[in-house]
């Protein structure tokens, strides 16, 4: 078991080495993706900095807690963006042209090789300004107990697994459908719903944001428990969806090289 | 050119599935986010309406806003624009008896006419099901604008495109414009509910009439001389950028080889 886990370790270590090369190839693009990413947080930011200059609450929301809430979200996108953005976006076209088949007959989990080859390094600048917006807006709320920052260790991770799972199952429908581009750009969306609160969702959305399309994982429960609008009990229904959407999108995936055919499937 | 805008939206109906997601499921749930901030707005801030607006305004607001701005973006031919400058694929459209820009412009349109007269259905449905404030007689010239709007939107797809002669990979420059004219436009919050001096600067630049003026002036918050005004400053924006874009995509063939940048 160890020795597994070690190989997997060296594994990734050598991914991380070869992206980094790669990367550093192309120097321009690195700027670029910083700065959308930055951008990004901008756009984000921008809709609720300006509401707030309209109210002081948010369905119990203040301006305060969403910045921090905003900091969770900057957080564990940077590190999707960083560890499997790029992989499962480039998925549908590896088994489209059947560049899966090279994966496949290496001696290692096909789900880890696919999910994990390429490192996007120049996000871990995005990570760095991440954690600094999301410190400084810590800093902001009165009173703030510190060793609630522990429980973005469990969150955050929770968080991942579940975005994660999801992504790779709808990366996974191109096995199913030669083209399912389409249901790549749902997902986009749906991501959104997880870049709000999930108080400010109508019941039946909220529910759902929770449960069947756990998005809400991403970023309001993390930035609930550790502004302590929530219990921790919430982190027992977070490791089970957890586990539930990983088994589940190892399901999927298995099932889909079983009616895949190489090139063209 | 109409021919481009024929194989375009031929090239769409090919893919019906993607079509309906592109045209009708991402917007309907970006619109359905953006209306819950506003429900949750109005729910918990005790104001009965916001710059002399009411709910009913905000949400048609949101509800148009998440279909217009897909109308009034570019991502797919921008990308297409991209691949072919980095592959050395636009070899096969420099030697067509049509240029570069009128190509991708051709198609361009072409598919944003299919996808807006689908896309449209749907705010049409709800706004008439909701009775939300918004004055349909108004819906073409909106259009028009938007439609006029997306010239300089590809004028800024060969500005970006050019760049990938000198610089090979720019797809990230591509995410990086949309992003930012997500808040230029008015696709997020309508601008003149931001703090000044943002406001004045957001709402003279050409980009408010890619959503803020059209849904403006549909809702009733901005009289049609709004609309005119939008038409000049997009012609302003086509006369700083467009000449940019001659300069730049020319300097850039200089350099092209033949082989992919």
């Amino acid at each position: 078991m160890i020795k597994t886990i070690l190989k997997y370790c060296g594994l990734f270590f050598s991914f991380f080495k070869a992206s980094l090369i790669s990367e550093l190839e192309y120097r321009f693009n690195i700027g670029a993706r910083i700065v959308t990413d930055i951008l990004w947080y901008v756009a984000q930011l921008s809709v609720f900095e300006v509401l707030f200059r309209h109210t002081t609450s948010l369905n119990g929301w203040s301006l305060v807690e969403t910045r921090v809430f905003m900091g969770c979200l900057f957080v564990t996108d940077a590190i999707f963006m960083m560890l499997f953005s790029e992989n499962l976006d480039r998925m549908g076209e590896k088994i489209r042209k059947g560049d899966l088949d090279l994966l496949l007959v290496k001696p290692i989990n096909s789900q880890w090789m696919l999910s994990f080859q390429k490192v996007s390094v120049a996000y871990l600048g995005n990570l760095c300004i991440a954690l600094c917006w999301l410190t400084w807006a810590l800093t902001k709320i009165n009173e703030f107990n510190w060793l609630n920052v522990g429980w973005l260790l469990i969150t955050i991770p929770i968080g991942l697994v579940i975005t994660y799972s999801i992504r790779f199952m709808v990366a996974s429908m191109a096995l199913f459908y030669t083209r399912a581009d389409a249901v790549t750009y749902i997902w986009y969306q749906l991501y959104r719903l997880g870049t709000r609160p999930d108080n400010l969702y109508p019941a039946f959305l909220r529910y759902a944001v929770l449960s069947v399309l756990p998005v809400a994982f991403l970023a309001s429960v993390p930035a609930q428990i550790l502004l302590g609008k929530t219990g921790p009990e919430w982190l027992i229904w977070g490791f089970f969806v957890a586990g539930v959407s990983l088994s589940f999108s190892t399901l999927v995936w298995n099932r889909g090289l079983k009616v895949y055919s190489s090139v063209s499937s | 050119m109409l021919a481009c805008a024929r194989l375009a939206a031929l090239q769409q109906l090919e893919y019906r599935f993607n079509l309906i997601a592109d045209t009708l499921i991402q917007p309907f749930i970006v619109s359905l986010i953006e209306m819950t901030i506003w429900i949750a707005f109005f729910a918990s801030s005790g104001q009965t309406s916001l710059a002399g607006f009411d709910r009913s305004h905000y949400l048609a607001y949101a509800l148009w806003a998440g279909f217009i701005s897909r109308v009034s973006t570019s991502w797919m031919y921008e990308s297409m624009m991209i691949d072919d400058v980095e592959s050395g694929t636009i070899n096969s459209v420099l030697v067509r008896p049509i240029s570069f820009f009128e190509y991708y412009l051709g198609q361009l349109m072409g598919y944003k006419v299919l996808t807006t007269s689908i896309s449209l259905i749907a705010p049409i449905v709800v706004c008439l099901f909701l009775d939300l404030p918004v004055q349909l007689s108004r819906l073409p010239l909106a259009l028009v604008l938007v439609f006029y709007y997306l010239v300089l939107v590809h004028i800024l797809s060969i500005v970006i495109a050019s760049l990938g002669f000198f610089f090979t990979r720019v797809h990230h420059l591509t995410v990086a414009k949309n992003i930012t004219l997500w808040m230029l436009t008015g696709e997020f919050f309508p601008l003149d509910i931001a703090p000044e001096p943002f406001k004045s600067i957001l709402i003279a630049l050409p980009f408010s009439s890619a959503v803020f003026r059209p849904i403006g002036y549909m809702t009733g918050r901005l009289p049609v001389e709004e609309i005119f005004f939008g038409f000049i400053s997009v012609t302003c924006g086509i006369a700083v950028l467009g000449p940019i874009s001659i300069l730049m995509w020319n300097a850039g063939r200089r350099r092209y080889s033949g082989t992919g940048a």
